[in-house]
């Protein structure tokens, strides 16, 4: 059984833990289920909201209140990455020692917004400490890229903590992008929700397919092996067949369809290495038809991992791989430098404009 | 046998008239006051005269009057004068007996009241002149004799026979209903009885009944028929049926009877009035009695019991007893429907259901007598309230405050748990 630990930084790694939490009820439980439900989860999994803000911890509802831990900042970190580094290193002992409490594990799971300013912050440091700590975790990063009309702070915070979380020596990073999946909801508070659901599914899948005994193997093994290719950057996506049609090979392709990832890419140019985990009942599981399906996905993403698990339903079907190459990422930081730059120039613009007008009092005294 | 004869002579005006008081009984009649009258006029009159006269003349003629019953003799020197019989009181009708010792005068006379009576020419030619002045009753008259003084003094020999009774009917009436108090519709036999409890026979007995209607109708025997002649110590009845027709107190009218004796005197009689109560008609009256206010716990089974008393005065006959419970549901009861042929006044006849509670609740079982009242069809009804109770949860709460305790304790722990 694999130990897994699930941390949850800032407001958005909060909010995609206690999705997780919450589909570990049983999907789409209500907020009652926790009186008489015990969260289920495929392996052992331990789960932790971390946050310098205590509304947003408030905010949670499927998370137990020992598993949301506060850490106190007095004015809170205001999207500052500068002072959120400065509280983590203020409240590092604290913090890991609320992890050590919750025994030994072999992967750990850091969701975070890559925008705001704790998680972004917390998260790189928090990473290294857990290399430090534990000797052969894997930690993989989930990391939610901004809406990019969001402003030019979450963009410049997106591009420097992408940046540390690249140069970090852990298993690499899920990407998930805001701004992509923003198509499936109107308003913002259900396209979040939305969001995180999709995240929780996907990471929960993958838990319980790496702990299960699969017909032909995948472990944690070839999944680092999998996020240790290209960029060390990856993406997932999910397909679950409807009653209509139940092929296994048009699962297949569903799960790699751009609508169904996280981030945009596009398999067949951008995949590095791919794992496709395959689950449903034994009927349809057409073997052959996998092996066709993977051998052509491994023509254009080089290698391609893949797990059978045999459980009674409709054929559900995760894929995960990392990128050769990012250019949506590649824009952010297009984006984030343009921003960067503007707002720089404004500066020193509205500097200049200021030092005018205070030429004009230059030989001036005060007289009273 | 001696010869009845009446006489016809005139009255002699007296001239001389001594009232001798000791021989009147007190009885006023129309005689007897003329009578007085006349002597105080005459006393006023002649008391000087009279004096006189007793004083001159020894053949003066004179009277007495003697009070006489059936038998008594007077004698007067060879004469003897004998009160034989009292005839008829309503006509005057007196016999007397005249006779003289030797035998030269026995005759035996019917003599008119008040009218003088000449036996050997009368007193004014030496005989005797005998008047009837007053007739007391069947035994007894008085008698006056006038006569001349110098025959000597009359004397009164009463009867050495004995007295024998005058033969005289006296009849009693009496009129009875079998009973004091009746219903309306019942029968009554009225029973008129006579009997003579005189001496003599009565005869031509009449009876007056007056039917008491409307209250009364005859049914049979109507008019009542007695003996026309009953000898003394007799008696004869009458009956005949009646049917109480309206309620209420009705006088009976007395029996009246007329009837004669042998002489032909009238005489007459009434029964005592009297009166009865009609009550109205009979009928039964049942009266259904029924246990009220039977508490049953769920699932029991209890008897409900009936009594049906007759209070009324006739039976009732033909009595169905019919209950239903209602609500229909929830309380079963089996036995309520019951028959019974006759129910005695006064009597009561007497059953039990069984009632079985299947749901909590409040119930009527409502039972009605059909019934023949003697009159008609009547009907009687009673209810008979039950409750049925909730089943009783004395300890079972604590089975449910424990799971309710241990849910709550559970609910509160998770509660805690999330709480942050
Ligand atoms: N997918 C998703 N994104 C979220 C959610 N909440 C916030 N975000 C994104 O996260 C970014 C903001 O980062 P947060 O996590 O809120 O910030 P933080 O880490 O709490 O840091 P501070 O609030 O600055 O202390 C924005 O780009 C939001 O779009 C969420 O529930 N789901
Ligand atoms: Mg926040």
């Amino acid at each position: 059984m694999l130990n897994v630990l699930m941390l949850g930084v800032g407001q958005c790694g909060n909010r995609i833990l206690d999705a997780m939490n919450r589909e570990a009820f049983g999907g789409g439980a209500s907020k009652l289920s926790r009186y008489y439900l015990r969260p289920k989860f495929p392996s052992r999994v331990e789960t932790l909201a971390v946050n310098t803000a205590i509304n947003d911890l408030k905010e949670l509802r499927f998370t137990t209140a020992k598993d949301r831990l506060h850490v106190p900042n007095l004015h809170g970190v205001g999207a500052n990455r500068n002072v959120g580094k400065q509280a983590f290193m203020e409240n590092r002992d604290m913090i890991m020692g609320e992890i050590e409490k919750r025994g030994d594990f072999d992967i750990a799971f850091v969701i975070t917004s890559t925008s705001g300013g704790t998680g972004s912050s917390f998260s790189p440091l928090l990473i290294n400490e857990l290399k430090r700590q534990y000797k052969d975790i894997a930690v993989i990063t989930v990391a939610v890229l901004p809406f990019r009309e969001e402003g030019s702070i979450y963009l410049q915070n997106a591009a420097f903590s992408m940046r540390e979380l690249m140069e970090l020596d852990a298993e690499g990073i899920i990407l998930a992008d805001n701004q992509y999946m923003k198509r499936f909801s109107g308003d913002i508070a259900s396209a979040y929700d939305k969001i995180n659901t999709m995240i929780a599914q996907r990471l929960l899948f993958l838990i319980e397919s790496l702990d299960s005994e699969m017909l032909s193997v995948t472990d944690l093994g070839d999944f680092k092996t999998v996020m240790n290719g290209g960029l060390r950057i990856g993406t997932m996506g999910f397909y679950q067949a409807d009653s209509k049609n139940l092929s296994i090979r048009d699962a297949i392709q569903n799960s790699l369809k751009p609508a169904n990832l996280l981030y945009p890419a596009n398999v067949a140019d951008d995949a590095a290495r791919a794992m496709i985990i395959i689950q449903g009942s034994q009927e349809h599981l057409d073997v052959d038809e996998i092996t066709k399906e993977v051998e052509r996905l491994s023509a254009s993403a080089g290698h391609v991992f893949k797990g059978i698990v045999v459980k009674k339903g409709r054929p559900k079907v995760l894929s995960v791989f990392t990128l050769a190459s990012a250019p949506e990422l590649e824009a952010i930081y297009a984006q984030a430098a343009r921003a960067m730059q503007e707002e720089k120039e404004k500066r020193t613009r509205a500097r200049k404009q200021l030092d005018e007008a205070f030429a004009h009092i230059e030989d001036l005294e005060e007289i009273y | 046998m001696s010869k009845i004869q009446i006489s016809k002579n005139e009255i002699r005006p007296a001239r001389i008239m001594i009232y001798n008081c000791d021989v009147l009984g007190w009885r006023p009649n129309y005689y007897r006051m003329t009578f007085v009258c006349l002597i105080l006029v005459l006393l006023l009159i002649g008391a000087n005269g009279a004096a006189k006269s007793d004083e001159e003349d020894d053949d003066e003629i004179t009277f007495r009057d003697f009070s006489l019953y059936i038998g008594d003799r007077i004698e007067l020197e060879d004469y003897q004068i004998e009160l034989i019989e009292i005839q008829s009181i309503r006509d005057g009708l007196v016999v007397m007996r005249v006779s003289k010792v030797g035998g030269s005068l026995d005759e035996q006379r019917a003599l008119l009241l008040d009218r003088p009576n000449n036996f050997d020419r009368g007193a004014d030619n030496g005989g005797i002149t005998i008047t009837i002045a007053e007739i007391f009753d069947e035994q007894s008259a008085r008698v006056r004799l006038e006569y001349k003084e110098k025959l000597g003094t009359p004397r009164k020999r009463s009867s050495d026979r004995p007295q024998t009774a005058p033969e005289k009917p006296d009849l009693w009436v009496d009129k009875s209903f079998d009973k004091s108090e009746m219903n309306v519709g019942d029968e009554s036999k009225v029973t008129i009885t006579i009997k003579n409890n005189g001496t003599g026979p009565a005869v031509g007995i009449e009876v007056q009944d007056i039917p008491p209607l409307p209250q009364f109708t005859y049914i049979a025997g109507y008019p009542p028929k007695i003996k026309e002649t009953l000898d003394p110590g007799q008696s004869d009845s009458a009956v005949y049926m009646v049917n109480a027709a309206k309620e209420g107190t009705v006088s009976i009218p007395s029996v009246l009877i007329r009837y004669a004796d042998r002489k032909g005197n009238s005489l007459s009689n009434r029964s005592e009035p009297f009166s009865i109560v009609i009550l109205p008609r009979s009928r039964a009256d049942l009266n259904i009695n029924a246990e009220d206010n039977i508490t049953l716990a769920l699932e029991e089974e209890g008897r409900l019991n009936i009594t049906i008393l007759n209070s009324g005065s006739a039976s009732a006959t033909k009595i169905e007893v019919t209950g239903d419970v209602r609500p229909g549901e929830g309380l079963e009861a089996v036995g309520l429907d019951k028959s019974f042929f006759e129910i005695a006044p006064g009597d009561a006849a007497a059953f039990s259901a069984s009632i079985h509670g299947q749901k909590p609740g409040d119930y009527a079982i409502r039972l009605k007598a059909n019934y023949n009242d003697g009159e008609g069809l009547a009907i009687r009804e009673a209810t008979a309230r039950v409750t049925v109770l909730e089943r009783e949860y004395k300890y079972h709460y604590l089975l449910a405050i424990i799971p309710i305790a241990i849910i709550s304790f559970w609910i509160y722990r998770r509660h805690r748990e999330y709480k942050y």
